[in-house]
């Protein structure tokens, strides 16, 4: 079963990124000609990507800290696991966003020529520092089991342990230490980095519908629960399964921590737009009619309410929570899946309506071209943009897996 | 001489002459102003089509729209007019959040974008309260046509620089763009291309700091408004509505 | 505003997106400059070298004159200076002409340097900019096309083909196209010596005035009878007649030349161009109005319209600067009129300074209304009841200037200060049964004196005179005199009118209007409680109708009654021009007269019977009354009537037609059966036309040659009458033509109206071209060498020699060269420039300081003296018209009236039109102040990004009660246009279907569309030249074009409802249906 879902994502991804290589040659040679955001609507479905994208990443992480930080016993195997899933998804988030640059090449600048007065400079310094917390952190995570692998004759590995051999029990403590070191580095980094991506929103004076005090919480949040979610989808198809009880146990946790978080992001979710509602002041209501009642209304009561928040929620009551089913890992896991899967609607459902409404109403009739209107739907090549960066974050995921000692020989199910 | 009380033709004079004098002075004494009388607007769109030719802007660029708006019920109805130009705040939220600093005020209250340095990341565009920055994506109007005429690869001078349009990918493509204030033609002693092309004689231009100036006087009018001053941003384009 | 989402455009029930387009691969464009594809490289990697080079401080390069050329715009009609910004040889950037009163209010003074006059750009409308992209259409046509042999007209399957093989096919004729034989031009040209043309027309004359017999006539041309289209009715003229040129609004300079080439060179008498598609009627008005009466006829009647009137004015304006109160009826000066460039900064300026108001009488809330204090939105067509209702309150309160209506003639006149008087207290002779003016009393039709003198009661007197006589005795008239002399019953020409608006009551005039009876009396009160500072200026809506004529007179009568004529602030006829055809004494070139060696001169019954009265004609000894179709005294070149009258045959049928620069097919009303009769060869045998692009009409010509674009010729526009100074434009060449060129008289050139002319003309021989073409030494090969020609009659003045513009010095000659280092041979070769004007060094230096400054221009302190405009008209008006009133319709034979009425809508046959109830909607057009008649659709800096489509307006009321929403689809359809439809090609009909627009500012019960959009070719429709594919750009055939859908007059059937006097198509009076689609 595993195996053929395992099989399904290969084959998914190698697609995704066959297919999707279309779209990224078309960026490529014609630049941001057929997108369909521009100038009324600055940011599309990369931008939504990359905050979906890098909120998986942060809540991977965060999860990965219990391991090296908390030292949640229960997570303990699957330490590496959420590391390469953050890794993955950084990946993912940073192609995205890269692919969303009118120049490329220029992306040095941000960190070079930096305005620290930029929230999105501070998101370039803060990213490649994470980049590096992950990096290091996974290497001290698989060094020892690097050697093995070298050692079994792993090419890839004998090149990625870097000359290391000491598998020494002195060596794995320092590892550890460094992990646990690097770890505490880690959250508050991600913390910042991820409620800095909401700030990066929240800041926008002129987008109320952003500009909240509780954007940045509202985007940690999001990122726990759909990083968790993911990881709950991931361990249950890649994760260390050898050990039945324990497996099941620690999906159980798993579940339990993502359904609180989930409902703790729709908690949040109902204040803002409660609240936001309420006075009935166009430039905050009118966002927030679109989400609800505008052309795209299923894309929140269809995906994000009812796939990705009341089905999961019960799924997981049913499987996590209540003491009724004894074996209910697949069915967290798919709750998992479809929290993750779907919570991209929830970040297109934040870029995308704040820039809805004109600045100036009229402003839509005065002058018109690529990129001045106020409607957006994503063209096929953005759509394809995506479906390549998300498989090349699916294939990269999937090679580590198999080339890298992520999840240790033993601990897989033998089946 | 109350500005009431000057012929058209006296005003024109007025305004290259207080031009002259400003550029006479150096940069950081200058600030840059424009008045625009909305009672004078007729919704000609001269000036957004000046600006688009004058700086050769591309489809989806515009810095210069005019919004139309119809009033009232049959048969009490009139239209009101709103250009809009870059506000060159005093305080421009589109300044702070580039993350490349890109885009930055000048000496002379002009928030210029560094073609060469901006990333096109568009934060700029979604920060500016008054929708005045687009996004240069690459088109040619002529797209879709048996061929691309060389007038839409001739280059632009914004900033005083040589902007060929010669591909689809070299700057100002991919960069965030907006009014100049038409720097390129202060420079040489010209007023910008809205302001001497507007049918109704409504945009005014001049150095706010120079009290003699044209601008300076109208500053001073009592239907002077600016938009969304909620924001802070402290717009250097006025309006007298 | 409304939400209608303008990302996707319908055209035809196919949905585009308008936005976001996909790069067609198509092959270069006939031929052309190669397709220059966009292969666009890794967008990675930055090249920064590239891109942003400073070179060394600031680049602008638009301060320095030598990259301006100052020449003239024509994306509409006002013909604007312009300043064109020239980079490595392309136009970049299109400005206003700072020396002109067109552009700068007021102007700069006409020595100013032209290194410091750079630094001014002038004013100018944004069609007028956008003008870079209608010089560079991707669409534009270089090479000659011929339509395929073995298609149709229409198919649009074109073979390039060598001009000369062109020419040769056109003069020759023969089985062009398959379709057996088709005339040559050779055939055409019959009566080739002016002598016998000039026998022939004498003779003809007589034989009309029945001096001579048809048959007395045959014997005594017997050898000629073949040259003749109807030897039976001499009348008709030669063959040569039925060589055509049809011409939209051709311009000054490309009018005379065409016309040497068709009138005096070709013989032909049928030279046309728009006008009465455009506001003839408004033209007609005022000329009939102002005529001068001279020696036993009102002299000289309507003759080459907008050069000579007649004596009479064709286009009054107001002074608005000084004005404190005008009307505009019927037009919207910030958008169209003449034009916005021009006028809006006067209005708004004015406005601004407070003592400024002004209305506006439109059915639609014009941008001009939307700033107006008062807008008054009539009835379509109710601007004569109008007037006419405000005529009645001013007489019954005696609002009106009595001194000025009472003085009978010039000295009266200037007892009071005016420059001006009208015939008001005229005697006007009575029908019998005493309702109808007749004819003004003259001292022999009572036998009291002779029979050139006008007749007023003075003092209960009746006395004689000669009201333009200078000095002598002042008549001061009773106003409302009437009664009889030698049994002749007569009455005041005011008393007549005073008749006419009491017919109604206040409350039928408002009614019939279309407006409170209150808002009637407000206007008519403001407008007299400013003295002689009011005026009522009026355009296209009141006269495009039936009834234009009337309408137009009534309007004019209102400033009649403040007297304002002349006076600052009131009515006036303008700075005028210099006279570039060199008709003034001494000029150098005599371009009107002489330098026309051989030349054949034409004589005949115009095609459209224009300038002809059916009763001086034998086809009326013929047929008598009805006519078949209608005969036009006072108007000229009737747009509309000529297609379908060669279809008729009526008066006699044609063999060639040329097409230049207009497009009947789509400007015109109800004009489908013009375009099924183009389409049929039959019809008429060999069609040709010269154009820029594939135009809606040219698509079924014959051959196409290219035209140069405006930026890339030359012409001589002249002032609009708001301008109180005088001032002559100059376009010339700015760019150099991308058109091909080709070798006429061994000179090169570019392929142009005028080259083709010059080669059909060395081609056949005719008089007047080539070598020694003017005169001995003064060859005709190339436009220029007549062109030139004009410049240097500018240059030289009208005053004989003491009023010669400044010798351009050594800088300025410097200047003039380098800003033409981008210019070839066949554009600029200064030393053909040199010989055309007589290789005259003090002359050349003169037209280079013209050249710099793209005309001469009168300087702006020199627009008043004293209470006066300086440029006066300094005649009569004349209320009663009576060169009006002694015309007859030649349907009924009823006598038209002197004094303005109020008409109900008719057709030819002079029925009135009633429309089925089910079309309830009145139906008319405006222009929007982004496009240019039809020919802006390629400017996409307008009309695609400002405007993507226009749209069916309709009242909020109406919108409701039909259930229709903004973005829905109509479709407009009429009584004569039952499917709403246009046969483009057998088998494709183009539905006449718009988006609605629900507004406020519009009249219940109308409906309307702005003109400019529902193009079926000019870019937009897919072509194959030389079996090669050119897609066309969806983006042009957006939106709706009303046209189709407008009524056809039920008498002559194939052509739209028109005003017999004035000419005008009607467009406002069509009565239409909205089937949602
Ligand atoms: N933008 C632009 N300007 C132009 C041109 C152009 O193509 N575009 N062309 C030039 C030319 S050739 C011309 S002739 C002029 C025309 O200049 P205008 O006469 O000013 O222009 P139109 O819009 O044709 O005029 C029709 C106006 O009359 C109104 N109208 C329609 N029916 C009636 C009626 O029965 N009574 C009254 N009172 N009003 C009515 C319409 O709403 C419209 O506003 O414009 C010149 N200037
Ligand atoms: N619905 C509606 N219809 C209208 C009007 C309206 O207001 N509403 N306005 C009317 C008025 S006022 C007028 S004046 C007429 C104008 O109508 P037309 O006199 O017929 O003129 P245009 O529409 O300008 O068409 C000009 C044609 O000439 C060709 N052309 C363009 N530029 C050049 C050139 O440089 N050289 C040559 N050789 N050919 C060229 C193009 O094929 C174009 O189709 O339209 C009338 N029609
Ligand atoms: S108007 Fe917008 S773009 Fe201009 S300075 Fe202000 S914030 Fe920046
Ligand atoms: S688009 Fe350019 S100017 Fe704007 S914020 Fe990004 S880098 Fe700065
Ligand atoms: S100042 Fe220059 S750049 Fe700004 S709107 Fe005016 S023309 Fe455009
Ligand atoms: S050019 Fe002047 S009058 Fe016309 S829209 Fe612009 S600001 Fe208004
Ligand atoms: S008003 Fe007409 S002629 Fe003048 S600039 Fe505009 S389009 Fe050209
Ligand atoms: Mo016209």
């Amino acid at each position: 079963m595993k195996k053929t879902i395992s099989g399904l994502v290969w084959l998914i991804a190698i697609v995704g990124f066959v297919v999707g290589f279309y779209g990224l040659y078309q960026r490529i040679t014609t630049g941001h000609i057929h997108t369909d955001y521009g100038s009324y609507i600055p940011w599309g479905l990369w931008v939504a990507a990359y905050i979906y994208f890098i909120g998986l990443s942060a809540g991977s992480f965060l999860l990965s800290t219990l391991v090296y930080v908390v030292r949640v016993e229960k997570l303990e195997k699957i330490g590496k696991l959420a590391l390469f899933t953050a890794f993955g998804c950084l990946i993912a988030a940073l192609l995205s966003i890269w692919m969303d640059l009118g120049h490329m090449g220029r992306v040095y600048r941000v960190v070079l020529h930096g305005n620290l007065r930029s929230m999105m400079t501070w998101m370039g310094i803060l990213y490649s520092s994470y980049f590096l917390v992950i990096l290091v952190e996974l290497w001290f995570a698989m060094r020892v089991d690097l050697i093995k692998k070298a050692r079994e004759g792993s090419g890839i590995c004998s090149i990625l342990s870097f000359g290391s051999t000491d598998t020494s029990p002195k060596s794995i403590q320092r590892d550890r230490k460094v992990l646990k070191v690097l770890g505490t580095i880690g959250v508050p980094l991600a913390i910042a980095f991820h409620g800095g991506v909401g700030a990066l929103f929240g800041v926008v004076g002129a987008r109320t519908y952003w500009h909240s005090g509780l954007t940045p919480i509202a985007f940690l949040v999001g990122a726990l629960a759909s990083g968790g979610a993911l990881l709950t989808a991931i361990v249950y198809v890649w994760g260390p399964d050898r050990d039945r009880e324990q497996f099941r146990e620690m999906m159980k946790y798993l579940g339990k921590v993502v359904l609180a978080l989930v409902l703790i992001d729709f908690l949040l979710e109902i204040a803002e737009y409660f609240v936001g509602m309420y006075p009935g002041i166009p430039d905050e209501a009118e966002p927030i009619k679109a989400v609800l009642f505008g052309k795209y209304w299923y894309v929140f009561w269809i995906v994000h309410v009812f796939f990705g928040v009341f089905v999961p929620s019960v799924l997981l009551f049913k499987n996590a929570v209540s003491q009724k089913v004894k074996n209910g890992a697949a069915a967290i896991a798919f709750a998992g899946l479809l929290i993750a899967v779907t919570f991209m609607a929830v970040r297109l459902n934040i870029v995308i309506p704040a820039q809805v409404s004109p600045e100036i109403e009229g402003l839509q009739y005065a002058f018109t071209g690529p990129g001045l209107e106020y409607h957006y739907m994503p063209t096929m090549m953005e759509w394809l943009v995506t479906i390549w960066v998300s498989s090349l974050g699916a294939l990269l995921f999937l090679i580590g897996y198999t080339l890298l000692p992520i999840v240790n020989e033993e601990d897989r199910e033998v089946a | 001489m109350a500005i009431i009380d000057m012929s058209p033709g006296e005003v024109r004079q007025r305004m290259m002459e207080d031009l002259r004098r400003a550029l006479k002075r150096p940069m950081e004494k200058r600030r840059w102003a424009m008045v625009i009388d909305l009672q004078k607007c007729v919704g000609c769109t001269a000036c957004t089509t000046a600006c688009v030719a004058e700086n050769h802007l591309p489809p989806g660029v515009v810095y210069r729209p005019v919004i139309e708006k119809e009033i009232g019920r049959y048969p009490n109805v009139r239209k009101n007019f709103l250009p809009r130009p870059c506000m060159q705040c005093e305080n421009p939220p589109c300044v702070k959040v580039c993350p490349a600093s890109a885009t930055w005020k000048r000496p002379d209250g002009i928030v210029e974008i560094d073609y060469e340095k901006c990333i096109g990341c568009r934060y700029c565009i979604n920060a500016c309260p008054y929708s005045a920055r687009t996004f240069d994506k690459g088109y040619y109007y002529s797209d879709g046509t048996p061929y691309i005429p060389e007038y839409e690869k001739k280059p632009a001078f914004e900033y005083g620089k040589v902007w060929p349009r010669n591909n689809r990918e070299d700057s100002p493509v991919g960069n965030a763009r907006k009014c100049t204030y038409c720097v390129h033609r202060l420079d040489k002693g010209m007023l910008p291309a809205c302001v001497t092309t507007c049918l109704g004689d409504a945009t005014y231009f001049g150095d706010a700091n120079d009290p003699e100036s044209l601008v300076a006087e109208l500053l001073g009018s009592p239907r002077v408004m600016r938009l969304k001053e909620g924001f802070g941003t402290k717009p250097a384009t006025t309006y007298l509505v | 505003m409304k939400d209608i989402r303008k990302k996707t455009v319908e055209i035809d029930g196919e949905k585009i997106k308008m936005t976001r387009r996909c790069f067609l691969k198509s092959a270069a464009f006939f031929g052309g400059i190669a397709a220059l594809s966009q292969v666009p490289g890794m967008g990675l990697v930055d090249k920064l070298a590239s891109a942003g080079t400073l070179l060394g401080q600031n680049a602008y390069p638009f301060d320095k004159p030598e990259n301006v050329i100052y020449t003239c715009c024509l994306q509409c009609h006002t013909a604007c200076t312009i300043k064109a910004k020239i980079l490595d040889g392309i136009m970049v950037k299109v400005d206003g002409n700072p020396y002109s009163p067109m552009n700068l209010n007021p102007h700069l003074s006409y020595d100013t340097d032209p290194k410091e006059a750079v630094l001014y750009d002038g004013r100018l409308c944004p069609k007028g900019q956008a003008g870079v992209q209608t010089l560079y259409d991707p669409y534009r046509i270089r090479k000659v096309l011929k339509r395929k042999p073995g298609t149709k007209r229409g198919e649009n399957k074109w073979v390039t083909i060598d001009f000369d093989k062109a020419i040769q096919e056109i003069v020759e004729g023969g089985n062009l196209f398959g379709e057996g034989n088709v005339p040559g031009l050779k055939d055409i040209w019959a009566v080739r010596d002016g002598k016998l043309m000039k026998a022939l027309k004498k003779d003809a004359k007589k034989v009309q005035m029945g001096k001579m017999s048809v048959e007395q006539f045959k014997a005594k041309h017997s050898q000629h009878l073949n040259k003749l289209i109807d030897p039976n009715h001499p009348d008709l003229g030669p063959i040569n007649n039925q060589f055509v040129f049809l011409a939209g609004r051709i311009e000054h300079g490309r009018k005379e030349f065409a016309k040497r080439f068709v009138k005096n060179a070709f013989g032909s008498v049928n030279w046309y161009e728009h006008t009465t598609v455009c506001e003839q009627s408004h033209h007609i008005a005022f000329n009939e109005m102002t005529a001068k009466y001279k020696g036993g006829r009102w002299h000289p009647m309507l003759k080459e319209y907008f050069e000579d009137y007649g004596g009479g004015k064709h286009h009054l304006k107001p002074d608005v600067p000084n004005a404190e109160f005008v009307i505009w009826f019927g037009t919207s000066p910030f958008e169209a009129n003449f034009g916005p460039t021009h006028w809006v900064s006067y209005i708004t300026n004015a406005q601004a300074k407070k003592n400024f108001k002004f209305a506006v009488v439109d059915p639609r809330l014009n941008k001009t209304a939307a700033r107006a204090n008062y807008w008054v939105p009539v009835k379509p067509g109710g601007d004569a009841p109008l007037a006419l209702g405000m005529i009645r309150w001013i007489i019954e309160n005696k609002r009106y200037n009595e001194a000025y209506l009472r003085a009978a003639n010039r000295a009266a006149a200037s007892l009071n200060g005016d420059t001006t008087w009208t015939n008001a207290t005229h005697l006007v002779r009575l029908s019998d049964d005493g309702k109808r003016g007749v004819k003004l009393l003259r001292g022999d039709e009572c036998n009291v004196c002779d029979q050139h003198l006008f007749m007023a009661v003075s003092d209960g007197k009746v006395v004689t005179f000669d009201p333009y006589a200078k000095g002598g005795e002042p008549v001061v008239g009773d106003i409302f005199a009437e009664g009889e002399i030698n049994g002749v019953k007569y009455k005041t020409a005011f008393a007549l009118l005073r008749d006419v608006v009491m017919e109604k009551s206040l409350e039928e005039w408002a009614k019939e209007a279309g407006v409170p009876v209150r808002q009637l009396i407000e206007l008519a009160r403001e407008f007299t409680s400013h003295g002689r500072k009011a005026v009522a200026d009026m355009y296209r809506g009141p006269v495009q109708h039936t009834n234009g004529y009337y309408n137009g007179t009534a309007i004019i009568t209102l400033n009649l009654l403040v007297g304002n004529c002349d006076w600052k602030g009131g009515m006036m006829k303008g700075g005028g021009h210099w006279h570039e055809d060199g008709s003034k004494k001494g000029q150098p070139f005599n371009l009107k007269k002489g330098l026309h060696p051989g030349k054949i001169g034409s004589y005949g019954i115009t095609l459209t019977r224009e300038k002809w009265r059916y009763e001086d004609t034998t086809l009326f000894q013929k047929d008598g009354y009805p006519a078949k179709r209608t005969w036009y005294p006072y108007t000229g070149n009737v747009y509309q009537e000529v297609i379908p009258s060669a279809a008729d045959g009526y008066p006699y049928r044609i063999k060639f037609l040329w097409l230049h620069k207009g497009t009947p097919a789509l400007s015109v009303p109800g004009a489908n059966s013009t375009i099924e009769i183009l389409r049929d060869p039959k019809e008429i045998p060999l069609i040709i036309a010269d154009d820029i692009v594939i135009g809606e009409t040219t698509m079924y010509a014959d051959y196409i040659f290219p035209d140069t674009a405006i930026w890339e010729r030359w012409g001589t526009p002249h002032l609009t009458p708001a301008c109180p100074t005088a001032g002559s434009k100059v376009r010339q060449p700015a760019v150099e033509s991308l058109v091909e060129t080709c070798k006429v008289f061994g000179v090169e050139q570019h392929i142009s109206m005028e080259a083709v002319m010059l080669a059909i003309a060395e081609k056949m021989g005719l008089p007047g071209y080539g070598k020694d073409g003017f005169a001995p030494n003064l060859d005709f090969t190339h436009r220029d060498e007549f062109y030139l020609k004009a410049v240097a009659n500018i240059a030289f003045g009208d005053h004989g020699g003491k009023d010669k513009v400044p010798l351009a010095d050594r800088e300025e000659l410097s200047i003039f060269k380098a800003a033409r280092r981008h210019l070839t041979k066949a554009t600029f070769d200064e030393a053909r420039w040199k010989r055309a004007i007589g290789e005259d060094e003090d002359l050349w230096r003169r037209v280079v300081y013209v050249l710099n400054r793209g005309g001469r221009f009168e300087d702006a302190s020199r627009a008043y003296v004293g209470d006066k405009v300086r440029h006066q008209f300094k005649s009569q008006f004349n209320l009663f018209v009576e060169h009006v009133a002694l015309g007859k319709n030649s349907f009924t034979g009823e006598n038209f009236s002197g004094i303005p009425i109020y008409e109900p809508v008719k057709d030819a046959a002079g029925r009135p039109v009633v429309f089925p109830e089910r079309y309830e909607f009145q139906l008319f057009t405006y222009k929007h102040i982004l496009g240019g008649q039809s020919r802006t659709i390629s400017n996409y800096w307008t009309m695609v990004s400002e405007l993507g489509e226009n749209y069916v307006q309709i009242n909020t009321l109406d919108a409701r009660r039909l259930g229709l929403k903004d973005g829905d689809r109509v479709r407009i359809v009429g009584p004569t246009n039952p499917k709403g439809t246009i046969p483009i090609l057998p088998g494709e009909e183009k539905p006449v279907v718009g988006t609605v627009r629900v507004e406020e500012g519009v009249r219940p019960g109308t409906v309307v569309a702005s003109w400019s959009f529902g193009h079926w070719a000019y870019g937009g429709r897919d072509v194959v030249v030389d079996n090669k594919l050119i897609k066309g750009d969806r983006r042009r055939l957006t939106g709706i074009c009303p046209n189709a859908s407008m009524m056809v007059d039920p008498a002559v059937k194939n052509m739209c409802l028109t005003d017999p006097i004035g000419g005008s198509c009607s467009f406002y009076d069509s009565k239409v249906r909205l089937e949602k689609v």
